[in-house]
């Protein structure tokens, strides 16, 4: 039985009998790429059903702790990893609104030799070209109140940790400068990985989303999407399980059939996986996997520094985005994560975690050269095969000096390099062992957050999946609207840019819809 | 059985220090008891993995041929020590997976959050939101089609 969703409807786990329904899209994923896809065909007129594989958690659902965010936010307890010399977490969230619910909020527009690249390098000048790219990145600003994160916070709430990288930065010659960010009325918790429980991140789940649902949108909840079905090379619906997020039990089977299209935004370890499960083949599925890899530094200062008081990564540089591929941020990692990435075990360990208050945690992150596969495992995870090379160690090796310099020119008494081989900590006159330090993936504590590829989009057949004219090649009507799409990394933090490249692709998609529908009804 | 030595491995890699509460004073095996219940296969395969190499490992840390429930309270803490830098990256990995989750349990406990100084944490709900239907509202939205140049 095939039924159509009553308008605005959110369908969360259930047990029992299949549901089936039917919308004109399909969106598979509510993060940063599905969430925006969605709203733009749901404004456009068309139903949709937005479907996501983990839970709807609204503010006061959100966990406090770490082990809560490891089970109630991220997918897997967060053991998903890319592995190749070494053994590197991905971080990722599951739940409506994706990413967008744990990121740090920040919102850079795509640079403009990425866009150029993307039109000279893999011929989508006639896709995503500065025309479109500039007003879909000033509509979403606008739309999600993206603002300075000092401005918007104030100094006061700024954190101690921000005004010393900022100044330090600025000090050294370098351009740094307080985020841009979608929020409203920040209180510099330093809680945006565990979700802003106090409304403030302008999240998807709870402007975007909702938006969808009040147009008449359909959303499904603790539903992951097994595949999808493709009936004589068009993709005319998805099928899978309801999950239930604590007990992980299977629940009753869904159905939807889409009208006019299927777009994935499964997430860049999450849409190609589902490619190859729907039984779609290219040369190019799964592959062109690449990352932004960082690592942290500890500055541990005389005076007291609360990290945790104030925006949780309010400052960052991108002065070395260009010669190095790096970028440097602010970041207030729970103590609990500090505690996890500290070196050394036992007393000493718990030792050198009584001086917390006066720890600034600063990172690189690097536009890595290194590319990778993500394939569908045998045991029904994702397999990430990824391992940053040698010029991308090096890179992490300069920023992490370079942010060593600045610490102890912000008057920190002793870095903590976090390195294996380097001493546990060293002093102003030891930024060389760093300088020196081992180039080898096993050496440092690398965390990937931001992902691109393994569907990606292009003129080349062999190298991309997804074809200038948005369609997975070979199969009508299916499309990629998340990070899995981006032919190269950007070197800045990749939210804005996901969001604006869905957001062109459905509204070319409702636009050629329109055409079509005018152009048959005249024919008729 | 294995909740506690859980906790006992936990409680060796983060013990009491100076005034500074560890997992050895610490009543943690609620915690640990949920999380044993509602963990990731693949976290909880690490996890006991892990474990099991902690209680295995001290001839290649400290050189004594016992399983570590086995050794002295000292020589217990340098097998810690030295299997979170041991030069085998395994062992270390190993290592860094039971410190991440008694990291998550130590730097979460109210009294550790006190002695150092930081605002205790609120219980995680870990509820999220049901069925529900949004009233439908008159579209006012601009369309999409208005941001083509």
């Amino acid at each position: 039985m095939t039924a159509t969703a009553r308008p605005g409807a959110h369908l969360a786990y259930r047990e029992g009998s299949p549901l089936a329904l039917e919308a004109d899209y399909i969106v598979v994923g509510s993060g940063s790429g599905g969430s925006p896809a969605a709203l733009v065909l749901a404004r456009a007129g068309y139903s949709v059903a937005l479907l996501e594989a983990g839970p709807w958690r609204d503010a006061d659902d959100y966990p406090a702790t770490m082990l809560g965010v490891m089970r109630d936010l991220f997918p897997n307890w967060g053991a998903t990893v890319a592995v190749g010399n070494s053994i590197l977490p991905i971080v990722q969230a599951q739940l409506v609104g994706g990413g967008t619910v744990i990121n740090s909020a920040i919102m850079v527009r795509t640079p403009g030799d990425v866009v150029a690249s993307w039109a000279s390098d893999h011929g989508l000048g006639d896709v995503l070209n500065p025309g479109n790219m500039g007003p879909a990145l000033d509509r979403i600003e606008s739309e999600l109140h993206v603002a300075d994160s000092l401005e918007d916070t104030g100094a006061a709430r700024f954190g101690g940790s921000n005004q010393r990288l900022l100044d330090g930065l600025r000090a050294g010659g370098l351009s740094a400068h307080p985020t841009r960010r979608n929020v409203r009325g920040c209180q510099g918790q330093s809680r945006c990985l565990q979700g802003c429980r106090l409304g403030a991140k302008q999240s998807s789940n709870i402007g975007w989303i909702p938006e969808v649902l009040s147009l008449g949108g359909t959303v499904l909840s603790c539903a992951p999407v097994q595949r999808v079905q493709i009936v004589d090379g068009r993709a005319v619906g998805v099928q899978g399980r309801f999950r239930h997020p604590q007990t992980r039990r299977a629940g009753a089977r869904f159905i939807v059939r889409a009208r006019r299209g299927v777009l994935l935004a499964a997430s860049a370890t999450g849409t190609a996986p589902l490619l190859q499960r729907s039984g779609v083949r290219s040369p190019a599925l799964g592959r062109f996997w690449r990352a932004h890899p960082g690592a942290g530094i500890i500055g541990v200062y005389p005076d007291v520094i609360d990290m945790y008081e104030g925006v949780t990564q309010g400052t960052a540089s991108i002065h070395h985005r260009g010669e190095h591929g790096l970028k440097l941020e602010s970041l207030a990692l729970p103590l609990e994560l500090v505690a996890g990435r500290t070196s050394g075990g036992g007393k000493q360990l718990t030792a050198r975690l009584g001086d917390i208050r006066h720890q600034a945690m600063w990172i690189s992150a690097v536009r890595a050269e290194a590319v990778g596969t993500v394939r569908q495992g045998r045991l029904g995870g994702v397999r990430v095969a990824y391992e940053p090379t040698r010029r991308d160690l090096e890179r992490l090796r300069l920023g992490s000096a370079l942010l060593a310099r600045t610490h102890f020119a912000q008057g920190a008494s002793r870095v903590r390099p976090g390195v294996v081989g380097l001493p546990f900590e060293i002093g102003p006159d030891e930024v060389h062992l760093l300088e020196q330090a081992p180039l080898h993936n096993r050496a440092w504590t690398w965390v990937l957050s931001h992902l691109f590829g393994g569907a990606v989009l292009g003129a080349d057949p062999n190298t991309s999946v997804v074809a200038p004219d948005l369609h997975v090649r070979g199969v009508r009507d299916l499309h990629v609207v998340d990070a899995s799409a981006l032919p190269t990394t950007l070197g800045v933090n990749p939210q804005h840019t996901i969001m604006a490249v869905a957001w062109i692709i459905a509204d070319r998609l409702a636009n050629d819809d329109r055409t079509r529908t005018k152009s048959a009804s005249k024919r008729d | 059985m294995l909740t506690r030595t859980l906790a006992w491995v936990l409680a060796a890699t983060f013990p009491s220090s100076g005034d500074l509460p560890g997992l050895d004073s610490l009543d943690v095996r609620p915690s640990l008891r949920q999380l044993q219940r509602e963990a990731a296969p693949v976290f909880a395969l690490g996890l006991y993995g892990s474990t099991g190499a902690f209680l295995l490992c001290p001839l290649l840390t400290v050189g004594w041929p016992l399983p570590a429930f086995l050794l002295p309270r000292r020589v217990l803490d340098r097998h810690a020590h030295a299997m979170a830098g041991h030069r085998f990256y395994l062992v270390r990995q190993a290592m860094l997976m039971i410190k991440t989750v008694g990291a998550a349990l130590w730097g979460a406990h109210p009294a550790v959050r006190s002695q150092l100084g930081l605002a205790a944490y609120e219980p995680d709900p870990g509820t999220f939101r049901g069925d529900h239907v949004v009233p439908q509202t008159p579209r006012s939205a601009p369309q999409p089609a208005e941001i083509q140049p």
